[in-house]
């Protein structure tokens, strides 16, 4: 029963991690903290949908989900952060939370009256519903797919990072822009590149939640929005292997207080675990005191 | 005409009124240099505690509201002992975190607060006239302390906080003092929330509230004290004068704030005291040439 839970937290968990990864990936490299990552997440459950809805095959969905949720979240940088970069680091740390917000408050609206403010479903069967047994552990054909999403994107993401040359100048800004802008990196496409996969993973996290929970509707990315700063925190702001690894803790936590505790109490025990962690490790549990572990290996 | 007017618009301006309390709540840490936004949790606290209070113990709305007072002061101070360790984003976090907590206790303990139903039936005892005092009372308060040692510790700690350390400011200290105010000011605010508006629930005091707070402080401008009353009545305002587009209103509400916020980084009513402050000293500069004292 035990085993059982612990296997279900940690696909929930890749699922956070998802979320999660795009939205550190952008804090760790440029100190930005996207409040419309819950808006991009929620775009790619949507467009997934009608995808499925308008007849095409769901890997076609899950890809066109996140290439638009890539886009958004790259129209959003240039839309929402691309003039206020300009003023200083003071403004753009508190004026980039106010113009994300108004970001996902308009992508909320409009993805209120496009689905007429209704609770969506994908269409039954989308996902045939087989479940496996391996030594007693039930697992069904949907977690395996979001198992294996999660750790395939979380495997190319750090691939492309660390192991090309898009991903050293990348992380050449995240270190120091103005240097990479001297020796020839062009900011504005690394910004792209950045926003593209931390809204391309918000989206996939998006079709992998609809698909798990047969709930979409233009406010779900707002819980995850909370989860997400609650793993970013844990694993520490911008570093990626600490996001996975919070993730997977955090869905286990939840998945355990759900099934052991009072069902009520499960954001008392997460938020309050949170606050306790903080106390403990000011920087989070694999964060170093200078946020942005992007900088180094 | 004209108190026609006030009484068509009069649920507006209590809006308008008590949230300006919630921004300057919002404002006082901030100007601090502390990145909390606990007001959302110690607001809640504050009206809880005196619906309860008079709802249920019987106690006189007057004193509810000291005790409201009282508990968002007394909260606030002890969440300002541990969130000392912390810095920026860290302790927008964690006081994200307590904001939580306090909802979803509010939301489970059903007996004291009434659950996700909240509490209703409070009797309305404060009226457009007390909270347009109190607003001003607040006001003045913190003008006051802006002109003494205190309001400068804050700026030098907000400014530079190793400098202001090494001055011989205690950044302990004066951040506490900062946090206290701030929750008295939540909790008293929160206290006319419940008795201006009959009922209470959890998910009015989450992170709804916690982001208009925010918003009110950055949108109007962090520095000056009116920044936060301008920020609350333009976006309190704004969804009003929209009216005509109905259902697109968060729509125009969303890419106003986007639009400027990446023009006026410094707040609507900050960069308009900056421009007043440069025509004058360029007109100065006009005036002392034309004298020609500056040879």
């Amino acid at each position: 029963m035990i085993l059982q839970q612990i296997l279900n937290g940690l696909i929930v968990g890749g699922v956070y991690a998802l979320f999660a990864i795009g939205f550190t990936l952008v804090f760790g490299i440029h100190q930005i903290l996207n409040l419309a990552h819950g808006a991009v997440f929620m775009t790619g459950a949507f467009v997934a949908l009608y995808s499925v809805q308008a007849g095409w095959p769901l890997w076609l969905g899950f890809l066109l989900a996140m290439l638009a949720s890539g886009l958004l979240s790259v129209l959003i940088e240039v839309g929402a952060f691309r003039k206020l970069r300009k003023s200083g680091f003071a403004e753009l740390e508190f004026g980039a939370i106010i113009t994300s917000i108004g970001a996902s408050l308009a992508i909320m609206t409009i993805a209120q009256k496009i689905s007429n403010t209704q609770i969506m479903r994908f269409p039954f069967e989308t996902m045939p519903v087989v479940i496996y047994e391996f030594f007693g552990l039930r697992v069904s054909a949907l977690q395996l797919v979001m198992a294996a999403c999660a750790a395939v994107l979380v495997v190319i993401l750090t691939w492309y990072l660390y192991r090309t040359a898009f991903g050293r100048q990348v992380r050449a800004v995240a270190g120091n822009e103005r240097a990479a802008t001297l020796v020839g990196v062009n900011p504005n496409f690394v910004f792209f590149q950045t926003f593209f996969m931390s809204g391309a993973l918000a989206g996939a996290a998006g079709v992998l939640v609809g698909l798990a929970f047969n709930s979409i509707h233009f406010v779900m990315g707002e819980p995850y929005l909370l989860r997400g700063f609650v793993v970013v925190i844990l694993g520490g702001l911008g570093s990626i292997p600490g996001a996975l690894l919070a993730g997977l803790v955090l869905g286990m936590i939840q998945t355990m207080t759900v099934a052991f505790l009072p069902s009520g109490l499960t954001d008392t025990i997460i938020f309050s675990l949170l606050f306790i962690i903080l106390l403990i490790r000011p920087h989070g549990l694999l964060g170093k005191p200078e946020a942005g572990a992007m900088r180094g290996r | 005409m004209m108190s026609d007017l006030f009484i068509a618009y009069r649920p507006l301006i209590d809006l308008f009124l008590l949230h300006s309390g919630f921004a300057l709540g919002q404002y006082i840490v901030l100007r601090a240099g502390v990145f909390s936004v606990a007001n959302a949790g110690l607001t809640a606290i504050g009206a809880y505690l005196s619906a309860w209070l008079t709802l249920r113990a019987g106690v006189h709305p007057a004193l509810s509201v000291i005790a409201g007072t009282a508990a968002g002061t007394l909260v606030a101070l002890l969440l300002s002992w541990p969130l000392a360790r912390l810095r920026g984003v860290y302790q927008a976090i964690a006081t994200l975190a307590f904001v939580q907590v306090v909802l979803s206790l509010n939301v489970y303990s059903e007996r004291f607060t009434g659950g996700a139903m909240g509490m209703n039936g409070i009797p309305k005892v404060v009226s457009t006239g007390t909270l347009f005092i109190s607003l001003l009372v607040t006001l003045y308060i913190i003008w006051a302390i802006s002109r003494t040692r205190l309001g400068r510790a804050f700026d030098a700690i907000r400014q530079d906080e190793m400098v202001a350390a090494s001055l011989g400011a205690s950044v302990r200290y004066y951040q506490s003092v900062a946090f206290a105010i701030s929750g008295a000011i939540a909790g008293y605010f929160g206290a006319m929330e419940a008795f201006n508006t009959y009922t209470i629930e959890p998910q009015r005091f989450g992170f709804d509230f916690l982001v208009a707070a925010l918003t009110y402080v950055v949108f109007g401008g962090r520095r000056s004290i009116w920044g936060p009353v301008v920020g609350a009545a333009v976006l309190i305002a704004l969804p009003e004068l929209a009216r005509p587009l109905a259902e697109y209103r968060t729509l125009v509400y969303g890419l106003i704030m986007i639009v400027v916020m990446a023009h006026l980084p410094r707040g609507v009513f900050d960069t308009f005291v900056e421009y007043l402050h440069r025509r004058r000293m360029a007109r100065m500069d006009r005036a002392a040439i034309a004298k020609g004292d500056n040879a």
